[in-house]
C-alpha cells in the first residue's frame, strides 16, 4: 500500500490550482481572491511540507519518487520563497495591470512542477516534473502579451528551452538504453567506468541541466528573458527554478552517475570556472539593472557548482547553503527594484539609481546591504556562502577553482562596488513614490534582516543543511 | 522469415526516403506531403514489430497534428491564395503529381499491410522480439499506466492544463463592443420593450433618439 501522506503536498497543490481555476473561471472580477487563496494556499502547502520532516528517507511509486531531507529541504526552500515572491509582486501586478487569475495559478503549477522535480527518482518522473514547471515559466515571460520585449523573452525562453529539453531526452534514452532501467537506484548499480554510452547520456543531461540553471556555455538566453519579462517574473525566473534544477543536478550527480564521479568532475569544474568568469567580467558593460542581476546570477550559478564539483557531503552541503543564501539576495534586491516606482513607472536602468541616498535614504542602506552581500562582503550573509564554497573546494585540494572563484569575486566587487557609487557619490536625479505595499516593505525588511544578521546565529540554516549526506 | 524482411525493407527504404524528401523539398506543402508519408511507413513499420498501439498511437497523434501543422502552413506563407489555383492552374499544377505520387505510395503500403495481417503469425515468430501473444500491447499498457505509473499520468494531465490554461491567457483578447446574441434576451423580449407609443402633435413631428 502507498503511503499517500508522503506526496500529501502534491496532491493538496494539484487540487488548489484546479479550484481556484474554477473560481476564477465563475466569479467575475476574483483575480485579488485567487491571489490572496494562491499565497494562503503555499503557507498551507509549507506547513504540510515541514510536517513530513519527522519522516524517515523513504520511496514511494516503485521506488520512483523520494523523500528524504534533501527534497523536504529544498521544497520548504521554494514554498517559503515563492510565499514572499508573491506577497512583494502584487503591487507591480496591480500597476503594470497583468494582475489577472492565471497568473498566480501557472505561479502554483511551476512551483507544481518544481516540487516533482525535487523529488523526483526516476528519468520519466523528473522529466514531467521539468516540463511542468518550464512550461508555466513559458507563458509567465510572455504574460506582459502586449509588450514587444516580453513576447520577445517568451519566444526566446521557449525555443532555446525545447532545444535543451531535446538534449536532456536524448540523453535519457541513452542512459536508459545503456543501462536497462529510468530508475535511478537502479540506474546507480548499472552503470560502470567504462560504458561509453552513459557517459555520453551523462554529458547530454549535465547540457541540459546547465541550460535551465543560465551556466556558461548554456546562459545566451538569460538577459534577454531576465529583461524582457515582467519584473515579478523575472523574479520567479532568478530564484525558484534555479535551485529546483540544481537539486536536480545534486540528485543526478551523487545517485544514478556517482560512479562516474571522475567523468563529471572535469564537466562540472569546467562549467563552474567558465560561469564565474564570464558572469563578473560580462557584468561590467550592463546599464539595465534586470540585465545586471542576470550576469550576476549565472556568476552565482557558477560558485554553486563549485561546490558540487568537489564531491563530498561538505560541498553539497556549501552549495546549497549558497543557493539559499543567493534566493534571499535576489528577493532582497527585486523588492528594492519594485519600489523603484514613480506614478506607475517603474524604473531599471542603473542611471536611475544615482543620488538615490538624499531621497530613500532607508531604500539606499537596503540597497547597500543587499549589494555588498552579493559582492561577497563579511560579515553579511553573502560571504559566509563564498566561505563555505572555497572551504570544500579547498579541503578537496582543487586549488585552481578557488582561485578562479577568488579571482572573479574581486571582478564582480566592482560593479556592486560602482552601484554603491552611483547610489551614494552622484547627483540625486529621480524622485520615487514613498507610499509602498505592506508587503513589499515586510520582504524587505525580512530578506535584509536575513542578509545582515545571519552572521550573529548560522547555525540555524546549517544544522538543517548539514543533515543532507548523500555519499 | 523472408517476408518479414521483404516488408521490413520496402517500409523502411520508403521512410529514409521520404524523409529525405521532406528536408529535400523547395515546396513547403510537398514536405509536408512527404512527412505524412514518413509518419505512415514507420507506423507501419511499429506494427509489423506486433506493436500495433504505438502503430495507431502515431497514426492518430502525428498525421492528426501534421493534418493541423498543414493548415498553419497555408495560413502563414499565405498559400490559401493557391488553394483555387491547384487544380486550374498550369503555374502551381506540380501540385498534383506530388500529391498523386504520395497518396499512391500510401495506398500500396495500406494494401501491403492488410495482406500483412494474413501472415501475422509468421511475421511475430520471425520477429527478434519477444512478445506474449496472449494479452494485448494496448490491455498491458492499461495494466501498468493505471497502477504503476498513475502518478505520471496525472501528471501529464496536469501539463496538458497548464498548457492549455497557457494558450487561452497568451491568446484570448476579451473584446469591448462586439455585439453578441443572446438567445435568453431575444426570448424573453416584450412588446413594450420595443414599441412605444408616441402621441404625435400635428406639424411638428417628434424626436426620437435610440
Amino acid at each position: 500500500m502507498i503511503n499517500f501522506d508522503l506526496i500529501f503536498p502534491e496532491i493538496f497543490l494539484s487540487l488548489v490550482i484546479m479550484f481556484l481555476l474554477m473560481i476564477g473561471v465563475f466569479k467575475k472580477n476574483s483575480e485579488r481572491l485567487v491571489y490572496n487563496l494562491s499565497i494562503i494556499s503555499l503557507i498551507i502547502l509549507f506547513a504540510l511540507v515541514i510536517n513530513l520532516y519527522t519522516f524517515e528517507e523513504s520511496y514511494i511509486f516503485n521506488e520512483s519518487y523520494k523523500i528524504d531531507i534533501l527534497s523536504l529541504f529544498t521544497k520548504s526552500l521554494v514554498l517559503i520563497v515563492a510565499i514572499f515572491i508573491m506577497i512583494s509582486s502584487f503591487s507591480y501586478l496591480k500597476t503594470q495591470s497583468i494582475l489577472k487569475i492565471e497568473y498566480p495559478i501557472l505561479i502554483l503549477s511551476s512551483i507544481l512542477g518544481m516540487m516533482v522535480m525535487i523529488s523526483s527518482n526516476d528519468l520519466i518522473v523528473f522529466y514531467l516534473g521539468l516540463e511542468l514547471q518550464s512550461l508555466a515559466l513559458y507563458v509567465l515571460a510572455s504574460f506582459k502579451r502586449d509588450n514587444i520585449l516580453s513576447s520577445e523573452s517568451g519566444l526566446k525562453y521557449f525555443v532555446l528551452s525545447a532545444l535543451s529539453s531535446g538534449l536532456l531526452l536524448y540523453g535519457c534514452s541513452l542512459v536508459y538504453g545503456f543501462s536497462g532501467s529510468t530508475n535511478f537506484n537502479t540506474i546507480s548499480d548499472q552503470t560502470f567506468q567504462t560504458q561509453y554510452g552513459v557517459i555520453f547520456g551523462l554529458v547530454f543531461i549535465i547540457v541540459g541541466l546547465a541550460f535551465k540553471i543560465s551556466a556558461v556555455p548554456f546562459h545566451m538566453w538569460a538577459p534577454d528573458v531576465y529583461q524582457g519579462s515582467p519584473t515579478s517574473v523575472t523574479l520567479f525566473f532568478a530564484a525558484l527554478p534555479k535551485v529546483a534544477a540544481l537539486t536536480v543536478i545534486i540528485r543526478f550527480l551523487y545517485t544514478p552517475f556517482v560512479n562516474l564521479m571522475d567523468q563529471w568532475q572535469t564537466i562540472l569544474v569546467f562549467i563552474s570556472i567558465a560561469s564565474m568568469l564570464f558572469g563578473a567580467i560580462a557584468a561590467i558593460g550592463q546599464y539595465n539593472l534586470k540585465r545586471l542581476i542576470a550576469y550576476s546570477s549565472i556568476s552565482h550559478m557558477g560558485y554553486a557548482l563549485a561546490g558540487l564539483a568537489s564531491g563530498t557531503n561538505q560541498g553539497i552541503q556549501s552549495s546549497i547553503t549558497y543557493i539559499s543564501i543567493y534566493l534571499v539576495m535576489t528577493l532582497a534586491f527585486f523588492s528594492c527594484l519594485f519600489m523603484l516606482r514613480k506614478k506607475s513607472v517603474f524604473y531599471e536602468k542603473i542611471e536611475d539609481l544615482s543620488g538615490l541616498s538624499t531621497n530613500h535614504p532607508v531604500l539606499s542602506v537596503a540597497l547597500l546591504i543587499v549589494l555588498f552581500s552579493l559582492a561577497g562582503i563579511p560579515p553579511l550573509a553573502g560571504f559566509f556562502a563564498k566561505f563555505y564554497i572555497f572551504m570544500a573546494v579547498i579541503e578537496q585540494s582543487m586549488y585552481f577553482l578557488a582561485i578562479v572563484g577568488l579571482l572573479s569575486t574581486v571582478v564582480a566587487a566592482f560593479y556592486y562596488l560602482r552601484l554603491i557609487k552611483i547610489i551614494y557619490f552622484d547627483k540625486p536625479k529621480e524622485k520615487f513614490e514613498k507610499d509602498h505595499n505592506i508587503g513589499l516593505k515586510i520582504t524587505l525588511a525580512i530578506s535584509t534582516g536575513i542578509l545582515g544578521l545571519y552572521f550573529i546565529y548560522p547555525g540555524l540554516l546549517n544544522n538543517i543543511i548539514s543533515r543532507i549526506l548523500l555519499i | 522469415m523472408i517476408a518479414h524482411a521483404i516488408f521490413f525493407y520496402l517500409f523502411s527504404f520508403i521512410a529514409i526516403i521520404s524523409a529525405i524528401m521532406v528536408t529535400a523539398a523547395r515546396n513547403t506543402v510537398h514536405s509536408v506531403f512527404f512527412l505524412i508519408l514518413d509518419f505512415i511507413s514507420i507506423s507501419c513499420l511499429f506494427i509489423m514489430i506486433g506493436a500495433e498501439f504505438l502503430g495507431m498511437i502515431m497514426l492518430i497523434v502525428y498525421v492528426g497534428a501534421v493534418a493541423v501543422l498543414f493548415l498553419f502552413v497555408v495560413m502563414m506563407l499565405n498559400v490559401a491564395q493557391q488553394k483555387n489555383q491547384w487544380f486550374s492552374s498550369v503555374k502551381s499544377s506540380s501540385h498534383i503529381p506530388i500529391g498523386l505520387l504520395v497518396s499512391l505510395v500510401i495506398f500500396v503500403e495500406l494494401i501491403v499491410v492488410v495482406g500483412g495481417w494474413k501472415y501475422k503469425p509468421d511475421l511475430l515468430n520471425s520477429s527478434t522480439i519477444l512478445i506474449d501473444k496472449n494479452i494485448s500491447n494496448t490491455h498491458s499498457l492499461g495494466n501498468v499506466l493505471y497502477t504503476d505509473y498513475v502518478h505520471l499520468f496525472q501528471l501529464s494531465g496536469m501539463i496538458l492544463l497548464v498548457a492549455m490554461i497557457g494558450a487561452i491567457v497568451l491568446t484570448f483578447r476579451e473584446r469591448l463592443g462586439v455585439k453578441k446574441q443572446s438567445y435568453i434576451r431575444q426570448i424573453s423580449r416584450e412588446r413594450k420593450d420595443g414599441v412605444q407609443l408616441v402621441n404625435v402633435p400635428n406639424n411638428k413631428g417628434v424626436k426620437i433618439d435610440v
